[in-house]
């Protein structure tokens, strides 16, 4: 065995053993523990690379399959078996790829039972089963031509099998040609997720001819590959023509691909400097503008070096164009992105590797490559010498023990730096109230003399409409007053867009701190320390449905006992409940429309009708004992109406209108807490 | 249960108090959120949190949640039959048909549904509008917990009519569209608002036509396919072995033909 064959087996099997830490972490914690897949990305690295891309990169088996098979070009058949076997090993790893991709891979088996006609991943499903199982067929003849399968059963079979070679091969080039493209159908279902570089109503042309294209570049890609690590003697005149091949492929590609968004108008986002331009520029132009350009020399066709570099470009750029379709140009969430973590490379890698290992398995063991499977393998030779015989270990076993030491340790590396990913519980989240950078001017023994916006150096109209200040800067005017900073509440309870700045920090100090909140939030319910509004008033726009039905008893009998029973009960023969009642809103008619009832009733406790009162009861009444207890230090006007409401419509609150440059609702009412009649 | 059920959600009543947020949760056993490591903050849905409240700039109240397509996407996606379109309208998920390969995920035109990313066996996780609530003859939980009247429930044309005529009478609150009335080929869940909710889309002009005929004009090539790819590579194969034999044949006689000369 070559030293270039056992340092790659050696790469390889370090992959595979790392491949197989992180194995370990993804079936035992799920996806979330190993991958950077997201909601905002359900699909990454392992659909863009091992599915969509294994596919596509298997395509060079259909493809030689119905060269040699259907068109007869019998100097291509050398390359029938290793296309065959590298496409069945390519479905193979998609396949096990799909296991680590699914969230229920113990379930692949359900597009079986369960069919779906409607469903483009249903269809790719069902062709990429059966094709697996042609291609099982196609290349069992290998296998079973060795000595090994030498009995009568097996050489039955073997002779069924070359007989049914060609349905066999008609059969998998129409379920390559359907899910080749269906993988591109797969997006139809986006158009608006997938770039319009990328989105195509012909996407499935343009994936199933890139496919072909590929196919063939792949074939020649594997021949240069068993020529270099498994002295393959490359067929340069056939490797020549399928180069040829490839380009015309390629240039209907480019054609296509082109002329499409040409004929959608699009072509010009192409050019235009963006990021998507640029990788359309690029994917294109490496999968097929450059490439195809190099195969019209006959010298680049006639070179290994000229056509390995054609392929690399080919392989590379057609990866590109899957990755491009399900991740790069594919639409997320602003603010998040997606990059691969570095256990789905090693998941990705890994798996190549281990069928790159079954690869050269099957080469080193089976008529695949004729010269090759000729040679007798070193590693097999019995290597027994009497002059080497002091060896403690056979030289036979020295080559797989260094190939399990490598998988191994890096299995256990890998293995060390995973990294626990988990999740934690966040509680739901809790907004506080609305609110802006505020001002609040205070003309000394905590006058309040106006509320208003902060804006650095914007110049505010305050709400009696002939004072000027500057704020943000420190100067005010009339001198002699001082401006504190404050967080000011934004309270629009009707959702009308109407504001009142609120001053809750000064509420709060003057109530008397923390223990005063009860003062106006009457909301919490008994045992509860956080109750919604909502946990009692059902609808705020609606009279409280927190009923009091001593007050309407009070109220509606008078001085005559029961006389006001039936003006809710309306129905005597009915049972008296809330259902049967009269609606409250027959007599209540507005509760927010209606004129404000500024004095709530002294004589009793009672829930207010309705939001209007609600607030009244809580901003006026208050507002009118500070007035009588200290007139020294609130306005005289405090409880008047327009302190909050505009003068002429008393059910609107006041408005003031912030400058332009300001980030805020469009109109919103000053001085909830202010005595704007002080200006000068 | 009533046909066709529907949510008209009024933007403009919202208050973003978010008790709708909490009646789900508690309907579906959703618990606290839970955010996995490296993830900002909760923002939008989560597979604990099947609606949301999105805070817009000024102040807009947007509930968030399944929009319950008229022709979804999401179920001509899945390939096992996992998400289905019910007779009466919900779009419902069956996790124990699903086998986890997220393609709804990637086909909704909202991008609502949800993974259970950090379970070992993890499903789909979203709104499936109260089925079983509705079943009982129910509304949904969100509807029936929203104090301000944000929410009406009710069959998808009366909700029509009554958005159509809240425009109508109040020109200056609303803007002269139902989001989700003709959107993809319409939705059950239809918004009333201030301001334009393009935003609530992959694209901020949803055409009208529903997406699962797309599919289809792929899908529907399959039979062609397979009757033509079949037939043209079967010819092909037959024309050219016979050419092939003709040839070999011409070439015996020729040899044969040539001996007698010489």
């Amino acid at each position: 065995m070559s030293d270039r064959l056992t340092n790659l087996k050696t790469v390889l099997w370090t992959l595979v053993g790392i491949l197989g830490a992180v194995t370990v972490v993804r079936f035992t914690r799920g996806l979330g523990a190993v991958t950077n897949l997201s909601d905002a990305a359900p699909w990454g690295l392992w659909i863009g690379f091992d599915v969509m891309s294994g596919v596509a990169l298997a395509a060079g088996g259909f493809v030689l399959a119905a060269t040699v098979y259907i068109f007869g070009l019998e100097r291509y058949r050398p390359f029938v078996r290793p296309a065959i076997l590298t496409a069945w090993l390519g479905y193979a790893a998609v396949a096990v790829g799909l296991l680590y991709d699914l969230g229920l891979p113990w379930r692949i088996w359900h597009p079986l039972v369960h069919w779906q006609h409607h469903s483009v991943l249903f269809e790719v499903a069902a062709c990429v089963m059966l094709y697996l199982t042609v291609l099982t067929l196609e290349f069992a003849p290998a296998v079973l031509e060795h000595p090994l399968f030498s009995a009568r059963p097996f050489r039955a079979a073997l002779r069924i099998l070359k007989k049914v070679t060609i349905p066999l091969v008609i059969t998998g080039i129409v379920l390559s040609t359907l899910h080749q493209s269906s993988l591109g159908s797969l997006f139809l279902i986006t158009p608006y997720r997938l770039h319009p570089l990328w989105y195509s109503h012909i996407i499935y042309v343009l994936f199933f001819v890139s496919a072909v294209g590929l196919g063939l570049m792949m074939v020649v890609l594997e021949s240069l590959f068993a020529a270099y690590f498994l002295d393959h003697e490359v067929h340069t005149r056939e490797l020549a023509g399928l180069g040829k091949a490839a380009a015309v492929v390629l240039w209907i590609y480019v054609a296509l691909r082109v002329g499409d968004l040409a004929l959608r108008g699009v072509l010009g986002s192409a050019v235009d400097g963006s990021w998507h331009g640029a990788l359309f520029v690029g994917e294109l132009g490496l999968s097929a503008v450059i490439p195809a350009t190099l195969l019209l020399s006959r010298r680049v066709r006639e070179s290994r070096v000229g056509m390995g570099v054609a392929a690399a470009f080919t392989v590379t750029g057609m990866v590109f164009y899957r990755l491009d379709v399900s991740i790069l140009s594919f639409a997320r969430p602003q603010g998040f992105g997606y990059h691969p973590s570095w256990e789905e490379f090693a998941v990705s890698a890994g798996i190549v590797a281990a069928f790159m290992l079954i690869f050269i398995f099957f080469v080193e063991r089976f008529r695949v490559y004729d010269d090759v499977a000729a040679r007798p393998r070193a590693e097999a030779r019995p290597s027994y010498d009497p002059s080497t015989t002091h060896r403690l270990q056979p030289s036979v076993l020295a080559t797989p023990g260094r190939f399990t030491a490598a998988a191994l340790a890096a299995g256990m590396v890998a293995f060390l730096f995973l990294p626990v990913r988990g999740t934690e519980d966040v509680p739901t989240p809790a907004h506080p109230a609305r609110s802006v950078e505020g001002i609040r001017v205070d003309r000394g023994a905590g006058r309040v003399h106006a509320l208003t916006f902060a804006a650095a150096g914007a110049e505010k109209v305050l709400r009696s409409g002939d004072v000027r200040v500057t704020v943000g800067d420190g100067r005010m005017w009339p001198p002699g007053d001082t401006t504190i900073s404050r967080l000011l509440l934004m309270i629009d309870g009707n959702r009308n867009g109407n504001l009142v700045l609120f001053d809750h920090e000064a509420h709060q100090e003057r109530l008397g701190g923390d223990s005063s909140c009860v003062t106006c939030h009457h909301l919490s319910m008994p045992l509860d320390r956080n109750s919604s509004c909502a946990a009692c008033h059902r609808d705020m726009y609606d009279s409280t449905q927190v009923f009091d039905h001593d007050v309407h008893v009070a109220a509606l009998d008078g001085d005559d006992p029961n006389s006001g029973c039936a003006e809710c009960h309306r129905d005597g023969a009915a049972v008296k409940s809330l259902e049967t009642a009269t609606a409250c809103t027959s007599c209540h008619r507005d509760p927010v429309a209606s004129d404000p009832v500024i004095s709530a009733p002294q004589d009793r406790w009672r829930p207010a009708e309705g939001y209007t009162e609600a607030m009244h009861g809580l901003c006026v009444e208050c507002h009118k004992r500070e007035v009588q207890r200290h007139p020294d230090e609130v306005p005289s006007t405090l409880a008047e109406c327009r302190t909050c409401h505009d003068p002429d419509r008393r059910s609107q609150l006041r408005l003031l209108e912030p400058s332009r440059t300001d980030p805020l609702p469009k109109r919103v009412a000053a001085g909830a807490a202010s005595g704007g009649e002080e200006g000068p | 249960m009533i046909s066709s059920p529907a949510i008209l959600v009024d933007t403009t009543r919202c208050t973003g108090c978010e008790e709708c947020v909490l009646a789900c949760k508690e309907e579906n056993h959703l618990g606290a959120d839970r955010l996995r490591a490296g993830q900002e903050a909760v923002d939008g849905l989560s597979s604990t949190r099947f609606t949301t409240i999105l805070r817009e700039p000024d102040d807009h109240f947007v509930k968030q949640q399944c929009r319950h397509c008229l022709d979804p996407a999401c179920v001509s996606a899945c390939l096992v039959g996992a998400m289905q379109k019910t007779p009466e309208g919900p779009v419902i998920y069956d996790s124990e048909l699903c086998m986890g390969c997220r393609y709804c995920l990637v086909a909704c035109p909202y991008g609502i549904p949800r993974y259970e990313w950090d379970a070992s066996v993890p499903y789909v996780r979203k709104c499936n509008l109260c089925y079983p609530r509705l079943q009982e003859g129910k509304q949904p939980a969100c509807v029936e917990a929203c104090p301000h009247e944000a929410l009406l429930f009710g069959s998808r044309d009366d909700l029509l009519a009554e958005a159509h005529r809240r425009i109508r009478a109040d020109k200056e609150r609303y803007v002269p569209h139902v989001y989700g009335e003709k959107e993809v080929g319409g939705t059950s869940v239809l918004y009333l608002a201030g301001i334009s909710l393009g935003f609530l889309g992959w694209s901020g002009h949803l055409g009208q036509q529903p997406l699962p005929p797309l599919s289809w004009a792929s899908l529907k090539k399959v039979p062609p396919v397979i009757l033509g790819m079949g037939t043209l590579m079967g010819g092909i194969h037959w024309v050219i072995r016979r050419r092939m034999q003709l040839a070999a044949r011409a070439a015996e006689e020729v040899e044969q033909g040539g001996g007698d000369h010489e």
